[in-house]
């Protein structure tokens, strides 16, 4: 557990408690921003500094753009956003190339403040809806709480100001459903984080999906490289998803409702399909305020595609300014440019297949292509991930594995429960108005994930997405 | 009433969590480390008592630390090889390091690569507490069962401090002493205590062992030193002598170490809060003096090595310092444990030249290792 961490859990219930005996929004408002502030501090104050230099100037844009919802406007707020965005992202990730050592050194050490990429879009949004002429007219107080609100700031989901906006207006009362749905959620969201630790460190030492991968990955076989694919897919699902869980979770422990980020995206029979259950936050952005502006500009069927592949590419560098995330955002919008292409030969040649073959192939091939796709987004080189993807094709190498069983088997095992827990909830669906869980169990449930999630995990994890 | 009732569930709801957290612990305990359901789980079950004190128990097995048949940390004794003790405390027996990762273990991986093959074993005869009395005792049973040619001696200096406190054969410090193995003892309360030293800042801690020493120093009355006053360092002297002559009694050659720790000079902030850290633990002396103590103890060793015409490695002088290498004060990092290790095998290899020759003659020979020639067995 982090001094952070520690932080939250005291100052959270405090919070929770005071808000109680504010009576006003305004004051509740103002609460919530000091304790947003205050945490956010905790990572460094600098960082906090330049939260407020943002929120300002993103306010003072958004005065223009209310008066005059101009291009120009729209325009500066674009810069704006893109060059603080850029400042602190991509300069250190491009400064070795300078040609001066002491300037690339001194950018090089730029530092990157926790939760930029997520606060910045937040920004963008409020600017692009309001020359949208959206009716969005937040106070001060409620647009400096919306970019530091203490759930979202650090790792999403990215929030609309339309959502938050009535929300900090309401008063405060989270009823006895909001705490435990908010409890259910936060336990869900600390087991699925241990689950995805257990993959990344593994069952012994050096053996985990993150060891493998920092180590020499020369020498993998066919099975190894899907087994890695696959596992870090799991990882980073149960990492973020975890993560966003406890996030979503805390917040409605308050009575705030966030957007759902993910909605059990490996079921997805579809890349396109997969793009709108994973990190739905982002991708929505990607589509409401990049790809759907710029595929109206014109009606050819290669512009569409082309827009669709530089969509994807700025969801990939939105992650980080690295070459291997320029690479994954292509792939992946080269498999949505494959998927449109198939799916318009099937409506020419009007081909009809059956479901009940073409459903399965479809999640089958969909999970494979998005699961080789992490290797680009976990290698640490190109040339590693082009290694392993070209010992992932080496049919001639599939008799063989050279990983750890212990390491096939973990991957498997919660692989397969994943899958087994979501036809399980399926199946418990129809019961679950019906279905209570006493008080008393409901506890004893909660302990196990605290333990699971706190206690076991003796060393501390970060949240992968915290590095972006 | 309703309300009653409800105050009364969620009562019991958090009476539920907590004892189901104590289970998960446990259950834990049992799944990772072999350890018993019921009952006592902790560092005491490594140990039990004889005549001399407390001793280690045989296959004796602890979170990370086991103990091998004969009570050591490590693993059994290997036919055929030449052995090292490394006697010591806390610092030798390991607390940090990963498993395996402790300087002895090191030292073992680095002297056979220096050999290029399996020809020594280093038997880390130490304990957390243990003193150098009841070290000297020890010497006839450990050199009975483990027939070592060489005693690499590290010392730990701040027992010392104890002296006029409790009775040298006693192992820990008295408070660790009246920990029983009837009463209940949460094994959640371990972990809390583990959460909350990895999230409180740095400064927090410092301020909170701060008050647990003073209230500490209040209760049990210590006179405050600023420095150990000398008939420490004699006593210190006299020990070393002695397990130096019980040692040669037995044909097992010495050989000393100066005690490295984590200081460096000018002192750090780091540094000082290091030094706070280890006061707790020591409360009657004064930070200062722990650097005081350092200094003489090493003075000591390396004039009894001159005396004795004994090998000196000076680790104090050759160990770098700070937090890479040390997890505290004075115990090791598994990084620093094997830079101990390759400082302890640079030293070590002169002296064990003569036995890696012979070793390789015989082996040209084709026959077995024969007797070293500083008379242990090699069984």
């Amino acid at each position: 557990m982090s001094s952070q961490a520690l932080l939250y859990v005291i100052v959270l219930p405090v919070a929770w408690l005071l808000l109680w005996l504010l009576k006003g929004a305004r004051a509740r408002q103002a609460l919530l921003l000091i304790v947003s502030y205050g945490l956010y501090a905790s990572f460094g104050p600098r960082f906090l500094a330049l939260l407020i230099f943002s929120s300002i100037l993103n306010y003072g844009l958004g005065i223009l753009l209310r008066r005059k919802p101009s291009g120009g406007r729209l325009w500066l707020g674009i810069v704006f956003n893109v060059a603080l965005l850029g400042t602190f992202k991509y300069v250190p990730a491009i400064a070795p190339l300078l040609p001066t050592s002491s300037l690339s050194g001194s950018l090089t050490g730029i530092a990157l403040p926790v939760g930029i990429s997520f606060w910045t879009f937040q920004a963008l949004s409020y600017l692009f809806d309001l020359y949208r002429e959206e009716e969005l007219e937040p106070s001060l107080l409620e647009f400096l709480l919306y970019m530091a609100f203490w759930p979202t700031v650090l790792s999403g989901p990215i929030c609309r100001l339309s959502t938050l906006l009535p929300q900090f207006r309401d008063p405060f009362q989270p009823t006895s459903e909001d705490v435990r749905r908010g409890l259910d959620r936060i336990c869900t969201g600390l087991f699925m984080t241990a689950l995805g630790q257990v993959l990344g460190s593994g069952l012994h030492p050096g053996q985990g999906i993150d060891g493998i991968f920092d180590s020499s990955t020369r020498g993998l076989t066919g099975p190894d490289v899907w087994c890695l694919a696959i596992g870090y897919g799991f990882e980073l699902f149960f990492n973020f998803a975890g993560y966003t869980h406890m996030v979503i979770g805390a917040a409605r422990v308050f009575g705030f409702r966030l957007d759902e980020n993910f909605d059990r995206p490996y079921l997805s029979t579809t890349p396109s399909e997969f793009w709108t259950r994973w990190h739905m936050s982002l991708s929505f952005w990607i589509r409401d305020y990049l790809f759907l502006p710029m595929v109206m500009l014109r009606r050819d069927a290669w512009w569409r595609s082309f827009v669709l592949v530089l969509s994807m590419v700025v969801f990939g560098l939105w992650h980080k300014g690295a070459v291997l995330f320029l690479l994954w955002g292509l792939y992946q919008g080269l498999l949505l440019v494959v998927h449109r292409q198939w799916q318009q030969l099937q409506v020419r040649h009007d081909w009809q297949l059956s479901q009940t073959i073409m459903a399965p192939l479809s999640w089958l091939v969909t999970f494979c292509t998005i699961c080789l796709g992490w290797v680009f987004f976990r290698a640490n080189t190109v040339t590693q991930a082009l290694t392993m993807l070209h010992a992932a094709a080496n049919l001639g190498s599939f008799p063989r594995a050279t990983l750890p069983a212990n390491l096939f088997i973990l991957v498997a095992v919660l692989a397969l429960g994943y899958f087994a827990t979501i036809g399980s909830q399926r199946l418990l669906h129809n019961y679950s108005e019906t279905l209570t869980i006493p008080l008393e169990f409901r506890f004893a449930l909660y302990a196990v994930a605290v333990y699971i999630g706190i206690f076991h995990a003796a060393q501390t994890q970060a949240f992968i997405y915290f590095q972006f | 009433m309703k309300s009653l009732t409800s105050i009364g569930r969620w009562c019991l709801g958090l009476v539920i969590f907590a004892i189901v957290l104590e289970v998960c612990a446990r259950v834990d305990d049992v799944v990772t480390y072999g350890a018993p359901f019921w009952g006592p789980y902790n560092d005491e079950i490594l140990l039990q008592r004889d005549s001399i004190g407390k001793w280690g128990k045989p296959g004796a097995r602890y979170a990370k630390w086991q103990l091998n048949s004969l009570g050591y940390r490590g693993p059994e004794l290997r036919v055929g090889s030449v052995r090292i003790l490394t006697m010591g405390a806390s610092e030798t027996f390991g607390l940090y390091e990963a498993p395996g990762e402790e300087y002895p273990r090191q030292l073992e991986r680095d002297l056979n690569l220096w050999a290029g093959k399996d020809l020594f074993q280093v038997v880390n005869v130490a304990f957390a507490g243990e003193t150098l009395p009841t070290t000297i005792v020890r010497v006839p049973q450990i050199v009975r069962q483990i027939h070592p040619s060489y005693a690499l001696i590290y010392p730990d200096l701040s027992s010392y401090i104890w002296m006029s406190l409790r009775s040298p054969a006693n192992n820990l410090p008295a408070q660790d002493a009246s920990r029983s193995g009837l009463k209940f003892e949460s094994r959640l309360s371990g972990r809390v205590e583990n959460l909350l030293k990895q999230a409180l800042p740095i400064s927090i801690q410092n301020e909170l062992r701060k008050i647990s020493m003073r209230r500490e120093i209040t209760s049990r009355h210590y006179v405050i030193l600023d420095r150990l006053p000398e008939d420490r360092f004699e006593h210190f002297r006299q020990d070393l002598q002695a397990l130096i002559a019980a040692l040669r009694d037995y044909e097992v050659e010495p050989v000393l170490v100066t005690h490295a720790t984590i200081f460096s000079r000018p002192l750090s902030e780091s540094d000082r809060i290091s030094l706070t850290h280890w006061r707790k633990i020591y409360p009657m002396l004064k930070e200062e003096g722990f650097l005081d103590m350092e200094k003489r103890m090493n003075d000591v060793i390396r004039q009894t090595a001159v005396e004795e015409h004994l090998p000196l490695i000076d680790a104090e002088k050759e160990m770098p310092h700070g937090p890479k290498y040390f997890a505290d004060f004075v115990h090791f990092t598994t990084y620093g444990a094997g830079v101990m290790a390759s400082i302890l095998a640079n030293g070590m290899e002169p002296l064990l030249h003569s036995q890696l020759q012979a070793a390789n003659v015989m082996t040209q020979d084709g026959s077995a290792v024969q007797p070293n020639p500083a008379g242990g067995d090699q069984r």
